[in-house]
């Protein structure tokens, strides 16, 4: 018999757990922040060390609180927009359950200083092989679901979240491809590998892997979450759906040049450089078309921004996506990248994207979904919302604040030579320079980080009186 | 045929085909279609407008 419901028992899983993860990866990122201000906060403990928890923040936020927020909004609005029950639900439970068990392993094994070194990659070839197969699942449960639609057309959030799976495999095993060291004859430290690349290729594929990780990860997948939520949360359609075509398009044809501008005066060939520096410059114009089209979906509401908090975080999400957008293209010119590089500027821009963009779409979308799967008219508490917007926007403005100043201080410090060609500053001046920006970039870390907090007392109350929604019905009448 | 060639080959064909694209999602022909796309999140009876913001 056809199925008359959709599954939303895995969507509420993912959705649970990306608030659970989301406060996990975010203390992780506070405890780093104050370590970069006292160093000795953790004791000398090893598995709490700098190097060590960098890692576990960076995995804990992008693929956990990140991760686990994709899977939800993907199964829900692949099933929503397809109007049919997920195809192989048996290995939709098995995405979740595989995924969390990559995650508890990476909690585990970072700590332990168990690393393959390759940053956003850093899982060592066990945990890589079931990521695999953990990505292999989701990508059949999804395409089954694509394959088996009732409506005529995909709708283009599911082209988003389609092309996010298909590079992120991609990248997967292209930057992954490693050599355990057990078949080197190694019996000390069975799970230990080497890497297939060396030199400067190894640096151009994991660049290669990390920008379209932003790319497809960071960037793609949110995009499709956004061409979803906004117009349902205002209550109108995407202002235009082709421009939402092209904005697909031009990005899937253009992103994956870009990464070379992580590797600007490097031992990169310099055409290399340069061609990864005019791909970033041409990103400006699909990722403005597109921030554009989300906006403009509000034309005609924009008096429901006034009361509705869920939508300020999503036109705010796209206002930090425009301004990021923007910020990296002019950071990947060789000349600015002289300046910015290695410094603290980066981080801001990177939170800039992350904070402003990723976590504040996945909020707002988190706010509109988590009802709708436990029964609920709206969530526990509005005004909560409300405080939790303010405390997100006024922690990411500290936040990116701070290290813009922080960043181009300490470039223009670097750089500074006497006259007899000696350098001005000492690297510890530098450090010290920095002292009070790590200090205001904390207090903007740390009211992000309370938000989530108020969050999660939210979600507990609305879960806590709500049901669970196993019955919400597939329309049975179909348009062609 | 060596390589340089062949890039230039590719680009100039992802060109004509980016231009395509466009000139796909823009042509008045689909113009309809596209418009009925846009609709599909709205197919569903789920759309209690949202408590905040006003009432439809």
């Amino acid at each position: 018999m056809e199925a008359t419901t959709y599954n939303y028992k895995v969507v509420r899983q993912f959705a649970i757990m990306t608030v659970v993860w989301g406060i996990v990866g975010m203390l992780v990122g506070l405890i780093l922040a104050s370590q970069l201000i006292w160093p000795d906060l953790t004791f000398g403990i090893e598995w709490l060390s700098y190097g060590r928890l960098r890692p576990l923040h960076t995995n804990a936020v992008i693929f956990a609180f990140g991760g686990s927020a994709m899977f939800a909004v993907s199964y829900y609005i692949v099933q929503r927009t397809c109007q049919v029950r997920l195809w192989a639900e048996k290995l939709a439970a098995f995405t979740f359950w595989g995924w969390t068990a990559v995650i508890v392993l990476a909690a585990v094994t970072l700590p332990l200083g168990i690393t393959t070194s390759k940053e956003y990659a850093e899982l060592e070839w066990p945990i890589d092989l079931l990521i695999t197969v953990v990505w292999v699942s989701y990508a059949l449960v999804f395409f089954g679901t694509i394959i088996k639609r009732k409506t005529k057309h995909i709708y283009v959030s599911n082209w988003f979240f389609g092309a996010y799976i298909l590079v992120i495999a991609l990248l997967h095993l292209v930057n992954s491809a490693e050599l355990p060291w057990i078949l080197g004859g190694s019996t000390s430290a069975w799970y230990k590998s080497y890497s297939a690349y060396a030199g400067v290729q190894d640096a151009m594929v994991q660049w290669w892997y990390g920008h379209n990780a932003v790319g497809f990860f960071l960037t793609t997948a949110f995009l499709g979450m956004m061409y979803y939520f906004i117009p349902k949360q205002a209550g109108r359609p995407i202002y235009s759906y082709r421009l939402s075509v092209v904005h697909f398009w031009s990005l899937n044809f253009i992103y994956m040049w870009a990464g070379p501008h992580h590797l600007q005066y490097t031992a990169l060939p310099d055409w290399a450089q340069s061609l990864g520096m005019v791909f970033s410059l041409m990103l400006l114009a699909p990722s403005w078309g597109g921030m554009m089209n989300g906006i403009m979906t509000l034309s005609g509401a924009w008096h429901k921004l006034r009361t509705d908090p869920i939508l300020k975080f999503m036109v705010t999400a796209l206002s930090f996506y425009g301004m990021s957008t923007f910020e990296g293209p002019m950071m990947s010119i060789k000349t600015v990248n002289a300046l910015s590089h290695y410094t603290e500027w980066t981080i801001g821009h990177v939170h800039s994207g992350a904070l402003g963009w990723v976590a504040m779409i996945t909020i707002g979308s988190m706010y509109y979904l988590i009802p709708r799967l436990f029964g609920r008219e709206s969530m526990y508490s509005t005004k909560l919302i409300e405080w939790h917007f303010w405390f997100s926007t006024i922690g990411v403005v500290l936040y990116i604040a701070s290290m813009w100043i922080a960043g181009v201080a300490q470039g223009l410090m670097w750089r500074a030579a006497n006259p007899d060609g000696t350098l001005t500053y000492s690297f510890a001046q530098v450090v010290a320079t920095m002292h009070p920006f790590y200090g205001i970039r904390l207090a903007g870390g740390a009211l992000f980080f309370g938000g989530m907090l108020m969050m999660a007392y939210n979600v507990w109350q609305t879960v806590r009186a709500g049901r669970v929604v196993n019955d919400a019905p597939i329309p049975q009448a179909v348009h062609a | 045929m060596d390589s340089g060639t062949l890039s230039g080959i590719i680009t100039a064909v992802f060109v004509i085909v980016f231009i395509g694209i466009v000139w796909w999602a823009f042509s008045t022909r689909n113009k309809q279609r596209f418009e009925e796309d846009a609709r599909l999140p709205f197919e569903d009876d789920d759309d209690r407008p949202a408590k905040q913001g006003d009432k439809q």
